[in-house]
């Protein structure tokens, strides 16, 4: 996909309209100089997303693992009480998931998938490696006392996704690399939005 | 050779991941990123191929169609799913998620306002 197109000197997309900004010479310039640097935020983005992908396989419907005995989703979420982190979440997950935890797992799935799909291929990259960062602190609230985790596998997930929302990762071979430079002059509210999560 | 606009390139990019998803057939264990059996692999080839064709024909109808009917097959997917009996598709979740991907992303370069043909700058 996109191997040139990069971010402008500005990430503020109204600086564009901004006629004394550097005017015609607004050539797009690399937020990572390098090529190399770029091909590797590229391969973590892809990676990341590859991450929630697969992880979605366990995640069954339409019981999620709800049954005797319990299994996949079902029984991770029951960890967050089982084996509390947090006792308020805790007491969240008991009083309010677990009661109505057909929903609450679409949720998770749809969140996922969502990850999967947009981190993978690089569009609102900046946006859902924010949600990115949310949902692993959420499956970190629940599991981290479970047997056999490791707490820096979830603070790494967490690291990972602030990096790619500092660097902007679907800039370079994703989808936001092609889809920016086009919906940066539109005035409509769909490219500006796309501008913004990008 | 015609220099290729980033949006039909991109299309065309999305075309092929999605036909070479297809190894996932092979996979199995860790290796199954993606849960694909034969009738994702006639999903993933044919709507593959109508993505390339997108990117080839330089047509952003086309990538929109393609994006719709892979958003299309995500949908029966989970639909599937959700229903509890063994899927025809042969999919699971992960399969759900890499449709939405290329759905919404074709979608997206179906859409996006095309730039008039660049003044470009010929640099060396």
């Amino acid at each position: 996909m996109a191997s040139t197109e990069y971010a402008p000197d500005t990430d503020n997309p109204t600086d564009t309209d901004n006629p004394t900004d550097t005017g015609d010479t607004a050539r797009p310039v690399s937020f990572l100089p390098s090529r190399i640097d770029r091909a590797v935020i590229a391969v973590v983005r892809v990676g990341v997303g590859l991450l929630w992908l697969q992880n979605l396989g366990w995640k069954t419907p339409p019981n999620f693992g709800k049954g005797d005995p319990p299994g996949g989703l079902y029984l991770s979420t029951t960890y967050a009480v089982s084996h509390e982190v947090l006792h308020p979440y805790a007491l969240l997950v008991n009083q309010v998931v677990l009661p109505n935890f057909t929903f609450f797992a679409w949720m998770v799935l749809l969140v996922e998938a969502s990850l999967g799909a947009f981190l993978t291929f690089g569009l609102a990259t900046r946006f859902w490696a924010l949600v990115g960062m949310a949902q692993t602190v959420v499956i970190m609230l629940s599991v981290l006392n479970a047997p056999n985790e490791w707490i820096w596998s979830y603070l790494l997930m967490v690291l990972v996704h602030a990096a790619l929302f500092a660097t902007a990762a679907g800039r370079y071979a994703g989808l936001d690399g092609v889809l920016r430079p086009a919906c940066l002059p539109s005035q409509s509210w769909l490219p500006r939005l796309l501008v913004r999560v990008s | 050779m015609k220099p290729w606009d980033p949006l039909d390139r991109a299309a065309l990019v999305l075309g092929l991941v999605s036909i070479a998803s297809a190894v996932f057939v092979f996979a199995s264990g860790e290796l199954e990123i993606v849960r694909v059996q034969v009738a994702g692999v006639v999903v993933a080839s044919v709507l593959g191929l109508l993505a390339i064709a997108a990117g080839w024909l330089e047509s952003s109808a086309l990538a929109f169609a393609a994006g719709v009917l892979f958003l299309l097959a995500g949908v029966v997917q989970l639909v599937l799913l959700a229903g509890g009996s063994g899927s025809f598709l042969g999919g699971n979740s992960s399969t759900f998620s890499l449709w939405l991907g290329l759905g919404v992303g074709l979608i997206a370069i179906g859409m996006v306002p095309r730039p008039e043909l660049a003044e470009e700058s010929p640099s060396d």
